[in-house]
């Protein structure tokens, strides 16, 4: 216990290692990227109406100093820090002066919910299905899932979530194709408005998954066709012991493990293909707000999704760390 | 003597062939040809030959373990379990499912890789033992605890993993893990070939003791003819999917009547003795095409005209000493083996 303890302390120091140098690397590319925040604002100001020049170059100053870009960068750097810590990321400027945190956590539960029920549904059925079919490899049903996901799974997730914009929108209208809940309903907890939300999911969900399940199924498939002709496997069936125990304890068990680390690796591109999805769909989620505050010059948000996005798959990934020895005995801790 | 003993284990006229078809070829490999024998209750049968002989086919056929391309093509194997007779290559799944581990059970070779990695082995143990015994739980826990204790096997094994214990040490388990319900027969695969000296010698002495108290028949089956000597009462040879010879091991190495038998016998190595061994000329045939006749033809010293057309049979040569040779009068043992250098383990001191 005492070895377990210390191996997720360790494992705890490699997260905000991790969260340390993915966040700072967002700031520098935040802070050179060639769309100025200030700029962006000025043009927006003098475009619709004439000012003095002295004017516009007292707003200049005023807003570098306002966001607080007058300081050397390391300077700006530990400041941010200082304000990232207390959960302060300053105003969006494309929605100013709300906090561009603010922008964030409404997007974020969007996103989550999506990334949550793909990743549960996909890497569980696929599992499963894969794992049956690598087991049983004369059954007629899972032959043909397999065909079919060798078809899917290398579709690129944004060309999956266009045919179904295509299929369920306009040739056979029946699911909505946009946002996130239908215009005329409040965000409440009424079940009109849970109704709505779970309509309007359904599509960015199931492309979600149509593609990740077959990622899953196969390399299960294949994994599941090797430990099949493993000494304990065969052992196990010359004991007798039950079929469904040897499929599940001994086989799909073993293979869980691989899947599992897997499964962290591929969290990161699970994430880019949610939001490349949601933008398909003007889901109101990090994706959606992501590409808008690029479009808008908006460093801060920019920043603050990004940082976000970087802490939650990173804390995904140490929480399936942690898992992983307690399925695996052979994985040393400590 | 081994004539009033009753037969746990018919094989009749026994062939399982690798049937094959690659890209329109079909391809046989005759890997079991014709095997008649039987294993009496309450005694360890030894089976040798090199690798690719045909060994391991054969008690896969015995076990029923056999999977495509490997197809049993004709002859029968037969269980006589106390009057209950079964042949586990035509019964039900359910049926060979009933007898498995409580009657018939099995030692497999690479004791590194049988047991569950990822799982106790007080798991494994009752995944495989706890349905056959049929005992609730308390008194099944009693029963491995006390059949470990009879193996000088700590019960704190049962909550480790696999990877825990060294090779001996699981090799134990295994057999542990195999006679743990009492089975009538036990199938032993090279049970100690990857274990050294001193833990083979080990587990030898502890299939054997295990085997005498529950009085059952094992099926032992290496190509190391030093541990046939050791822990064997009869021994039949395998050449090339056919027994060529069969009888009570010490008169077997003893008097050695087929002549791969009798290379087979000089070939061990003996403290002090420095003469050469004779070695045989050639390679064990291609068992997709074998030759004609005796498939040994191609290597004997002995073999004449009527060896390459004619296939020996397997003749009794008196005290269930059978032999396949035409040449059983020319073939001398090529070493004489000093009578108290075969001891054996059951017989001489406890090891």
């Amino acid at each position: 216990m005492q070895d377990y303890l210390f191996f997720a302390l360790k494992r705890l120091v490699q997260l905000a290692a991790v969260v340390f140098a993915g966040v700072s690397a967002a700031f520098v590319v935040a802070h050179y990227s060639p769309i100025s925040p200030v700029e962006t604002i000025i043009g927006r100001v003098a475009g619709q109406s004439t000012f003095s020049p002295t004017a516009i170059e007292s707003l200049r100053q005023t807003l570098n100093e306002l966001f607080g870009l007058n300081a050397p960068l390391h300077e700006q750097f530990i400041n941010f820090w200082v304000r990232f810590l207390q959960g302060d990321l300053g105003p969006s400027l494309i929605a100013f002066p709300t906090p561009a945190m603010t922008l964030v956590m409404l997007a974020l539960p969007w996103t989550v919910g999506l990334l949550t029920v793909q990743i549960i549904v996909a890497w569980l059925i696929g599992n499963i299905l894969g794992g049956l079919a690598g087991y049983y490899q004369n059954n007629r049903f899972l032959k043909a899932f397999g065909v079919m996901a060798i078809g899917i799974q290398p579709i690129p997730y944004y060309i999956v979530a266009f045919l179904m914009v295509i299929i369920f929108g306009f040739l056979w209208p029946v699911l909505p194709i946009s946002g996130g809940f239908a215009m005329n309903v409040r965000p409440s907890f009424t079940p009109e408005f849970i109704l709505s939300v779970l309509r309007h999911a359904i599509l960015p969900i199931t492309s979600l998954i149509l593609v990740g399940i077959g990622t899953w199924f196969l390399g299960m498939r294949a994994l599941v066709s090797n430990i099949v002709t493993e000494d304990y496997v065969t052992y196990a069936e010359l004991a007798g012991v039950d079929r469904d125990k040897i499929v599940y304890s001994y086989v799909m068990r073993n293979a869980m493990v691989p899947q599992l680390t897997a499964l962290a690796m591929a969290l990161g591109g699970i994430f880019s293909g949610t939001i490349i999805t949601e933008q398909v769909f003007s889901y109101p989620g990090l994706g959606t707000l992501l590409i808008r505050a690029v479009n808008g010059g908006d460093s801060t948000l920019v920043l603050a999704v990004s940082s976000v996005a970087v802490i939650a798959v990173a804390s995904a990934i140490f929480i399936i760390d942690l898992i992983h020895p307690l399925l695996d005995p052979r994985v040393k801790v400590g | 003597m081994a004539e009033q003993k009753q037969d746990v284990l018919q094989v009749r006229n026994l062939k399982a062939y690798y049937q094959m078809a690659y890209f329109g070829v079909e391809r046989e490999v005759r890997a079991v040809d014709d095997i008649t024998m039987s294993i009496h209750e309450n005694e360890v049968y030894g089976i040798a030959g090199e690798s690719s002989s045909g060994k391991t086919s054969f008690i896969k056929v015995l076990a029923a373990a056999i999977r495509p391309p490997l197809r049993v093509v004709d002859g029968e194997v037969e269980f006589n379990f106390g009057g209950q007779k079964i042949d586990p290559n035509k019964a039900s799944k359910e049926e060979v499912d009933a007898i498995r581990w409580s009657k018939l059970s099995y030692i497999m070779q690479g004791s590194m890789s049988v047991l569950n990695p990822v799982r106790k082995i007080g798991r494994s143990f009752e995944d495989f033992a706890f349905k056959p015994m049929g005992l609730p739980r308390a008194e099944f826990n009693s029963r491995v605890a006390a059949h470990l204790e009879r193996l000088k096997l700590s019960p704190n094994v049962l909550n480790a993993y696999p990877h825990e214990l060294s090779g001996g040490m699981r090799q134990r388990v295994t057999i542990a893990l195999a006679t743990v319900c009492q089975p009538q027969f036990i199938i032993a695969d090279e049970p100690t070939t990857a274990l050294d000296v001193v833990v083979q010698k080990d587990v030898l002495s502890m299939i054997r003791t295990v085997q005498q108290e529950m009085r059952a028949s094992v099926i032992f089956v290496t190509h190391d003819m030093s541990v046939h000597a050791n822990i064997t009462d009869r021994v039949g040879i395998i050449y090339a999917g056919r027994l060529v010879e069969e009888g009570p091991t010490r008169q077997l190495f003893a008097q050695p009547k087929h002549p791969y038998t009798a290379h087979l016998v000089a070939s061990l190595p003996r403290i002090g003795d420095t003469r050469e061994r004779p070695a045989l000329e050639g390679r064990p045939p291609n068992l997709s095409d074998p030759p004609k006749g005796c498939r040994f033809h191609p290597r004997c010293p002995l073999a004449t005209d009527r060896c390459k057309q004619e296939n020996p049979p397997l003749v009794d040569m008196g005290e269930g000493h059978r032999v396949a040779c035409f040449h059983t009068d020319k073939v001398k043992p090529l070493i004489e083996l000093g009578q108290p250098k075969v001891t054996r383990m059951a017989e001489g001191a406890p090891a």
